[in-house]
């Protein structure tokens, strides 16, 4: 950290050169454009901009974005550790398979995904039809945008937990087991503290992505304002309304809260990881 | 309590790790399971512990005579160590040796205040009082290995396995914690199965000694017994330094070279190849024949640093190499240089016929 200010001989050298890079680069990809959206922001009045942001149809638009993906995260983390834990610590015909599948909600076109789910989950879809007699509206309601943002989200969940799971050694299950614990206790006391740094890194991957995410929603939630209507879209919509300054304004709101949310999940990492160092 | 295995037998696809072994250990026992890696020692273990189980319709696996074969890991409660600690990395050295405690039902659990004097019992006898909030990753390996030992004793377990306990840690370690493991054996006297694949540790540590090779026991036998009479060619290439003599025997003598020696037990054997073992120290180095038997050797190699003199010999006749191990008061007499004759007398010769494959 200091070798910036000292010009003390160091082992590792390098660290001048790829920092200036790093700086370089990040600010190319990622700050440059997030500055000229609170640039244009800026050409905005205070009241215009509170009264953008907050307007009703904003609003629920914003509960909508960030309940779902929350609930979406929360919902990869159970089931995404239960995947990993299959893939991980079971031998079966067609693993390889089931592995690869894992990776799709990252490869397919978001739009491919979500006509899929809304060709499935409408009224006379595959699962839609069963659903639907049980007074359950899956397509075009907040539930179908649930699905969509658990569909995508998964893959970050099983992939940033698996490896560390490779590496829990299947000694410190006989462990616990010949020291008289049960499955339970077993999984709760020794499996599960190592593996929260990953499952944290896992839910704040899935929460960000879910949080972006538009093209598979748009088809499944049906886009009606107040209801199923998502933040990203009405952004799409100020867009194209040539409001450019009304959708940077509600982009720099998402971004900020976004940026708080996922700052928090890191520093609960760094705490956790901290816990369970070693 | 004593353990009892019978007739196990255990293979892993096509490979077989234990062949219809048998074994018994009584009540109190120090015993060691040696053997070279793959020879099944370490399966034994597991199998006794109920971390592995057997083939189906092979065998029993009894404690105090109580048939335990189906019984879980969890029920029959022994203290099991592993080579590479397997201690929760995010407990401390406390809550570790707690773990066993506190996930006892909750009617059987110690309270707070009896889990906390059982535990300081323990660290004082691991002598590691010091350490009980630091985290295993802050110990050195002897202290992590002590304190998965204190962490299986916590529950109080009838029998003590412990998978090459020091496998992992350097020399000077180790030689402490044989030790401290004999000592510890002595203040808390259970039946205690350790596997190493090293021959000094059996030797030191255990009050018995199970050769194992190929999913087979070679001979089971006190320390002593085991160095001193070997049963095959192989505990003798195993249990220390050896040297082999190759030779046939005929009618009751040995014949290595153009010297005869009388051996037991081979009186019947018509010129069959045979192969000598002696122990290094089992040598004596003459200046001039002895008359009845002895060997002429020449001397390649003196090292007389430390309490031994060292020699490397070889055969004047065969040129098959040697080494020979005496003490200063023994070398003192001769003239020990490199390139010098001498003759070689053998003092425990021990005969097998060469049909043996190691």
């Amino acid at each position: 950290m200091f070798a910036l200010a000292s010009k003390e001989q160091s082992a590792l050298p390098g660290f001048r050169v790829t920092l200036a890079y790093s700086v370089v680069y990040l600010g190319l990809i990622v700050l440059i454009p997030l500055a000229a959206t609170f640039l244009k922001t800026a050409s905005m009045t205070w009241p215009a901009f509170v009264e953008a942001v907050t307007s009703p149809r904003v609003l629920a638009s914003y509960r909508l974005t960030f309940g779902t993906s929350l609930i979406a995260a929360t919902v990869n983390v159970v089931f995404g550790l239960l995947v990993a834990w299959v893939l991980v610590r079971y031998r079966f015909p067609g693993k390889k398979f089931v592995d690869a599948f894992v990776d799709l909600p990252f490869a397919l076109p978001t739009a491919v995904a979500g006509i899929a789910l809304a060709a499935i989950y409408a009224k006379n879809g595959w699962i839609g039809q069963f659903m639907d007699p049980l007074g359950i509206k899956t397509a075009f309601s907040p539930l179908g945008v649930l699905i969509a943002l658990t569909f995508i989200g998964l893959p970050f969940v099983v992939r940033t937990v698996q490896p560390v799971l490779e590496d829990l050694e299947p000694e410190l299950e006989e462990a616990a087991v010949s020291l008289g614990a049960s499955r339970w206790e077993t999984f709760r006391r020794v499996l599960l503290p190592p593996l929260y740094p990953s499952l944290l890194t896992g839910f704040a991957l899935a929460f960000a992505r879910a949080l972006g995410e538009y093209g598979s929603v748009v088809f499944i939630s049906g886009n009606m304002p107040m209801k199923t209507e998502i933040t990203p879209l009405l952004i799409i919509t100020k867009l194209e309304q040539y409001d450019y300054a009304g959708a940077t304004a509600i982009a720099v709101v998402m971004l900020i809260a976004s940026f708080a949310l996922l700052l928090f999940i890191n520093l609960l990492q760094k705490w956790s990881l901290q816990k369970t160092r070693g | 309590m004593s353990i009892e295995v019978r007739n196990i037998t255990k293979r892993f696809g096509s490979f077989t790790a234990l062949n219809n072994v048998s074994l018994e250990v009584r009540s109190g026992e120090l015993v060691a399971l040696l053997g070279p890696s793959g020879s099944g020692k370490t399966t034994l273990l597991r199998i006794i512990a109920g971390l592995e189980f057997a083939d189906a319709g092979s065998g029993q696996v009894c404690f105090n005579g109580e048939d335990v074969t189906h019984r879980s890991a969890a029920a029959r409660q022994v203290g099991f160590a592993f080579q590479h600690y397997a201690l929760f990395r995010h407990m401390t050295v406390f809550e570790n040796i707690a773990f066993g405690l506190r996930v006892r039902p909750r009617a059987e659990r110690p309270a707070e205040s009896e889990i906390r004097r059982r535990v300081a019992e323990l660290l004082k006898l691991v002598q590691l009082e010091q350490f009980e909030q630091r985290f295993p990753s802050q110990l050195s390996g002897g202290q992590r290995q002590r304190v998965a030992l204190a962490r299986a004793l916590a529950v109080e377990p009838k029998v003590l396995l412990l998978d090459e306990p020091f496998g992992a840690l350097d020399a000077k370690v180790r030689k402490e914690l044989r030790r401290w493991l004999r000592e510890l054996h002595e203040k808390v006297p259970i039946t205690t199965l350790f596997v190493t694949h090293d021959q000094d540790e059996a030797l030191e540590v255990a009050s018995r000694i199970v050769v194992m090779n190929e999913g087979r026991i070679e001979q089971i036998g006190a320390p002593d017994e085991v160095y001193d009479r070997p049963a095959n060619p192989f505990v003798y290439n195993f249990l220390g330094n050896v040297n082999l003599f190759h030779g046939r025997i005929h009618e009751g003598l040995v014949h290595l070279g153009n010297t005869a020696f009388a051996v037991a037990g081979h009186d019947a054997a018509a010129s069959v190849p045979a192969i000598a073992y002696v122990r290094p120290h089992e040598i004596k180095v003459l200046s001039r024949p002895n008359g009845v038997g002895s060997l002429p050797a020449l001397i390649r190699y003196v090292n007389s640093a430390g309490p031994l003199v060292r020699l490397e010999l070889e055969r004047a006749d065969d040129r098959g190499p040697f080494s020979v191990e005496l003490t200063r008061e023994e070398g003192r007499g001769l003239a020990l240089q490199p390139g010098a004759q001498v003759y070689v007398e053998l003092k425990n010769l021990r005969v097998f016929a060469d049909d043996y494959s190691i």
